[in-house]
């Protein structure tokens, strides 16, 4: 990193030091700048945790709320970002297991095609094809290794880090990207390959 | 590694990390944040009592004069509340993100009750349409959007306080959104003069 970009990072996270210690204090406007900065990352995560549109937003208002509330108890031991992707990461888990203890009806077959062409709803016709090609394959992951996948994958979180937003050893969270890896190559590998 | 199925895998950090939201969910959020600050020193008091009927929420204001300034900023507020509300003065459409004017000092409680803060805001307001053409569109926007969004937050303080008319918060809040209103109009008269930039 230049020397430019590093005082554009240390100047962002002086900045955002400033934003955090106002919104503490109560002010709403600095925490609608946070809102603003942070708010595509945090929908980002959800909607791939949660894989539909409502619910990530749902699940993304929430994680500010909880944010909000908790401030006074961020310690900058962590970046903003990954406070806020660790609370979206619990909302998201915590709601998940709502909806699983409730009665669900079994999902009729589908067709694979069809599972491929399913978007998470935000895809527009900018969107490269190779794009919604891997986003679908990670839709159709299994849950847990698609939360591996997520936040070590995309997000960048090494595997202590990941391991701690999802509750899990560290050990579990390498086996659940690895296995995440092996499906997502068989579902992306071309026919002639196989 | 270089089939086309490793290739893509390897080309996920690539993949965008911010994905923009079906809709701009601030205002609710706001909306949602006040109320819960509203709420919460009635809940607090309810814990104290050890959970039983809560007794009455009473102001944790120390001094009469505290709360002659807090009434009489209310009552200012609500007569200026008939003015903005008159068919002279319609309230911009758009509502998002305040985002300007933080730089500027605190108003003083004593301030939001003095005529000439009130003369002030009257004459920007007055002037602030023929300023606002000056201004480059975004900018324009910015300042409505801006501007909306605190009338909103007027609005629905204002509600509130006609259920709770004792709660210390709400007032302030609202006091709050007067200075954030004088804020933007005062930027928004420096930029008219300046730059144009905000």
């Amino acid at each position: 990193m230049g020397y430019m970009a590093s005082a554009a990072q240390d100047d962002r996270i002086d900045w955002e030091a400033g934003l955090v210690q106002r919104a503490r204090g109560g002010d709403m406007r600095a925490f609608e700048r946070l809102y603003r900065d942070h708010i595509g990352s945090v929908y980002g995560l959800c909607l791939r945790l949660m894989r539909e549109p409502t619910s990530a937003q749902d699940c993304a208002q929430e994680a500010f709320v909880n944010a909000w509330r908790a401030l006074g108890r961020f310690e900058a031991r962590s970046s903003f970002a990954t406070w806020l992707h660790r609370i979206a990461v619990n909302v998201a888990l915590s709601r998940r297991r709502k909806a699983a203890a409730q009665v669900e009806l079994p999902p009729p077959p589908r067709d694979p095609d069809e599972e491929l062409a399913d978007s998470p709803g935000e895809w527009t016709l900018d969107t490269p094809v190779e794009v919604q090609e891997i986003e679908s394959a990670i839709g159709g992951l299994p849950q847990g290794a698609r939360d591996a996948l997520v936040l070590c994958g995309i997000y960048g979180y090494s595997h202590g880090e990941a391991a701690r937003m999802l509750g899990i050893a560290e050990g579990t969270c390498k086996a659940q990207l690895h296995r995440a890896r092996a499906l997502l190559r068989a579902r992306l590998e071309p026919e002639s390959h196989r | 590694m270089s089939d086309p199925a490793s290739s893509k895998i390897r080309r996920l950090r690539e993949l965008p990390r911010e994905v923009a939201p079906p809709h701009d969910g601030w205002p609710a959020l706001e909306a949602r944040l006040r109320e819960s600050a509203a709420r919460q020193p009635q809940q607090d008091v309810q814990r104290r009592s050890g959970g039983g009927v809560a007794r009455p929420w009473r102001p944790r204001l120390t001094g009469i004069a505290a709360v002659a300034a807090v009434l009489a900023a209310v009552v200012v507020g609500v007569s200026i509340d008939r003015w903005i509300l008159s068919p002279a003065h319609p309230a911009p459409r758009a509502a998002t993100a305040p985002g300007v004017g933080t730089a500027a000092g605190r108003l003083q409680v004593a301030y939001v009750t003095d005529p000439r803060y009130l003369r002030e805001r009257a004459a920007l307001l007055r002037s602030l349409n023929a300023r606002l053409a000056k201004l480059p569109p975004p900018t324009r926007k910015k300042v409505l959007q801006s501007l909306a969004a605190i009338r909103e937050s007027m609005r629905q303080i204002r509600q509130a306080l006609g259920r709770e008319p004792g709660n210390a918060l709400l007032q302030e809040l609202l006091i709050d959104s007067y200075q954030n209103e004088m804020q933007v109009l005062s930027t928004v008269q420096e930029a008219s003069y300046g730059s144009g930039e905000i």
